[in-house]
């Protein structure tokens, strides 16, 4: 009986080993802040409009001189703190804005960044690249056309 | 004037766009990060780790103690620090100037 208890004690400390090692290797694979689990850009979409959970509603990579651009960030994982950073640029490498948003995430969290000109946006090419963390982690491309 | 001179000066001759009037925005489904700690007030103390911190509304002592030293459960040491000005640990109040413990 008492050797069953300290197996069962051994297969404990075991697991309980197994997960803080688990832990460590996901905290030195980019993670942010002090604790949680890494960070990471899963997706960016483009739209013309966003839901409430700031997802784009209307798809598309063409856009109308007088639309407002939406750019839907999609990241997963932990931190108590992750910069998002957005630079649009136009053509040959104008940069058009540049914003960023310090947030806490939790698990699945969307962010968003837009951009809107009174004037009309000029018809061409142009990009919007994102970084987490000053580091590169998504571009996508779209056009304005007449 | 080779061609692609006169290309390279076409590039050159094309006007800019203006993108002075362009608004932009951001919001998120997360939080945002928490309030930096407000740094503690000169030390007053002998020892160079202490140093005072003024209560502000919401403030408990185990809110503080977790600020200062990452762990709730010590809030007792800012109480034996302060039993002079904290009759009873649940109840602190918003301007009190309290001793923290160096770490």
């Amino acid at each position: 009986m008492q050797t069953r208890q300290t197996s069962l004690s051994l297969c404990l400390a075991l697991l309980v080993m197994t997960a803080a090692c688990g832990d460590r290797k996901a905290g030195t694979d980019g993670t942010v802040g002090t604790t949680g689990t890494a960070v990471r850009v899963t997706d960016v979409s483009l739209g013309r409009a966003l839901g409430a959970d700031k997802a784009v509603s209307d798809s598309t990579d063409k856009f109308r001189p007088t639309d407002t651009i939406y750019a839907s960030v999609a990241t997963d994982g932990t931190a108590q703190s992750a910069t998002l950073r957005a630079k649009w640029t136009f053509e040959d490498g104008q940069t058009v804005d540049e914003s960023s948003r310090t947030i806490a995430p939790s698990g699945r969290e969307r962010t968003e960044f837009h951009i809107a000109k009174p004037s009309g946006w000029p018809a061409g090419k142009y990009k919007v690249e994102v970084f987490l963390n000053d580091q590169s982690a998504g571009t996508k491309t779209f056009e304005v056309e007449r | 004037m080779g061609i692609f001179d006169k290309l390279r000066k076409n590039d050159a001759d094309k006007p800019k766009a203006d993108f002075s009037d362009v608004q932009s925005g951001s919001s998120s489904t997360a939080a945002e990060p928490a309030a930096p700690l407000p740094p503690l007030e000169t030390p007053t103390g002998t020892s160079g780790q202490s140093g005072t911190y003024v209560v502000v509304s919401g403030d408990s002592l185990s809110k503080i103690a977790k600020r200062y030293y990452g762990d709730a459960n010590k809030w007792n040491r800012i109480y034996e620090a302060n039993r002079d000005l904290i009759k009873d640990p649940d109840l602190i109040h918003p301007g009190q100037r309290l001793t923290i413990p160096g770490a």
